[in-house]
């Protein structure tokens, strides 16, 4: 039967095409696509549902739809507009990034996604003094990880782009100038004690040679409260670590400056992954607190709201056809009408009600 | 909080919405008799496990409350919801690739599952300690409905919790469990078996029982 899927469901699997018309109707992403564009992106649940349903379906909201405007409209002579996505808990913040990274990638930009900055600040198994610079330290494993997804992200740009200066490893290991980029990341990838050193390298190459006439850069950071709150890492005498000690956090914060041209950057602030912040907050003044806003400022805020009726409602025809609402009083209205209340139109909400149902 | 012991002129709670949303002219005469009765007498405090939400399952519930370790009801709960998650999750990937002739059979229902796979492990005969002669011994007798019941789920709780390896969770022993019963295979059936045949072995002693 064609006409229910209709209503739930678009053929348009390209977000530049997505329009007013799209809002609430889920375009599947093809899997070739998905290995590529989001080796570490996707949130861990989409990504269990993504294996359940064996099928990458994301909604067409809002909020995205207006991101990928600012993105279609931005001018890449000006400095890149930094745009950051606030909202509470569980309402596809993180998606909504992941559906403009996606349109990103098929207008051929460069993509540098940070899937989640609050791993950096907390739960890090080794941590050694940088070898770059005395008062800071290294995350070996972090940094080797984000390097290997990175290769697989953007494979032809590290051939094409090339150093503009020499970079020494060690007494015997150095990088000349005008080698592709993609030498960094496999030094990086293989000697992890310098991997922190070659991400920032990395950052610092692809912002400085991100002009208008070359390849558009977009950062997606989600989680990038992370970046200016507190750490959970101590040192050596038990004392708090602060989070511009960190050589990756002190490299992404020069990312976020708003001095470059040709890009842009979108952020998520999360309270989901941070540490030490209520758990009722969720406006970007709260959780970016004082230093954090002032770095940002200004930036374009988008809102994303909990689900309308009409997104709901397709969320649920959506479960009901992918066998995902399994229990016979579900399919009713009473059982529709239970689901609204308990969830009360939070996706995340939503999706964990239904998993057990 | 609900006591242990109430007076008999205590009334039971009533969760059902349907009951309350029968217009007034449209009660029979026993309802309109127990509506007045409520009016003048007290009520029993509510369990904590009644709901009145149309996915509440009376067998679920006697499950999680055996389940239950030192009151711990909400990490009971969330053992079975994250049980049945994994289960639908392993039955519906099955269901998406299959080719469409076998699409049929798959069952993705987890309660359904947790039903059927119940009904399986239910022993039909019991063993019970009779003392005659000055020796103990083991006499076949049948069982009541909820002593099946309660000897079904004790058996995977038990099973679950004893027979695997230590660093699996509940959730993923518990789905095995179930799902291996729903076939008719696992532990807990060759379990049940083993009662059977024990009962078919002992038939002679089944006289011994005078009740």
């Amino acid at each position: 039967m064609e006409s229910p899927r209709a209503v739930f469901r678009t053929s348009e699997w390209d977000p530049a095409n997505h329009g007013d018309q799209h809002v609430g109707q889920f375009y599947t992403i093809p899997p070739s696509q998905v290995k590529t564009v989001f080796p570490h992106g996707l949130p861990h649940r989409f990504q269990q549902q993504i294996k359940t349903f064996n099928e990458a379906c994301v909604m067409v909201r809002k909020p995205a739809l207006e991101l990928i405007g600012y993105l279609k409209k931005a001018d890449p002579a000006h400095p890149s507009v930094r745009y950051v996505l606030y909202g509470e808990r569980g309402t596809g913040k993180s998606l909504s990034l992941c559906h403009a990274l996606h349109h990103c990638s098929l207008q051929d930009w460069l993509i540098l996604h940070i899937p989640d900055a609050h791993l950096w600040v907390k739960n890090c198994k080794e941590l050694m003094p940088s070898s770059y610079h005395r008062a800071r330290f290294d995350q070996p494993i972090e940094s080797s990880v984000w390097l290997k997804n990175f290769r697989v992200t953007n494979e032809r740009f590290l051939k094409q782009i090339k150093t503009s200066q020499k970079y020494v490893w060690s007494k015997r290991e150095f990088t000349d100038e005008g080698r592709p980029l993609g030498e960094i990341v496999d030094q990086g990838v293989a000697r992890v004690k310098n991997a922190s050193d070659a991400v920032g390298v990395v950052l610092k190459e692809l912002k400085a040679q991100a002009r208008p006439g070359s390849y558009r850069l977009v950062v997606g950071v989600d989680g990038v409260n992370a970046l200016w709150g507190q750490t959970t890492l101590r040192k050596e005498d038990r004392s708090l670590i602060d989070p511009s000690e960190l050589t990756l956090v002190h490299n992404l914060r020069k990312m976020m400056k708003n001095d470059w041209c040709g890009g842009a950057v979108i952020a998520t602030v999360t309270q989901t992954g941070s540490v030490f912040t209520p758990s009722s907050a969720y406006l970007p003044q709260e959780l970016l607190g004082k230093e954090g806003f002032d770095a940002l400022d200004p930036f374009l805020p988008v809102s994303v709201p909990a689900y309308s009726e009409k997104e709901f409602e397709s969320c649920y025809q959506y479960y009901r056809d992918r066998r995902w609402i399994q229990h016979h009083r579900g399919h009713t209205e009473e059982g529709k009408k239970e689901l609204l209340f308990l969830s009360s139109s939070n996706p995340a909400a939503l999706e964990r009600i239904c998993a057990f149902l | 909080v609900r006591w242990t012991r109430y007076n008999p002129y205590y009334l039971e709670p009533e969760p059902a919405k349907e009951v309350y949303r029968i217009p007034a002219t449209e009660l029979t005469d026993e309802q309109k008799a127990a509506q007045e009765l409520k009016a003048v007498r007290p009520i029993k405090a509510a369990p904590p496990g009644l709901t009145s939400s149309v996915f509440s399952d009376p067998t679920v519930s006697k499950f999680v409350n055996m389940m239950m370790q030192d009151g711990n009801k909400v990490l009971a709960k969330s053992i079975i919801t994250k049980t049945f998650e994994s289960m639908k999750r392993k039955q519906v990937e099955k269901y998406h690739k299959a080719p469409a002739t076998e699409k049929e059979v798959i069952e993705c229902n987890p309660y359904t599952i947790f039903h059927q796979a119940l009904e399986n492990c239910k022993p039909i005969i019991g063993l019970i300690s009779i003392q005659k002669g000055g020796k103990y011994y083991q006499v076949p007798t049948p069982l009541t409905d909820s002593r099946r019941r309660f000897l079904a789920m004790k058996w995977l709780i038990t099973e679950c919790r004893d027979n695997k390896h230590r660093r699996t969770h509940m959730y993923e022993k518990l789905s095995q469990e179930l799902l291996a019963a729903f076939i008719n295979e696992g532990n807990v059936i060759k379990r049940k078996h083993d009662l059977h045949k024990m009962a078919e072995a002992n038939r002679a002693f089944a006289h011994y029982r005078w009740w």
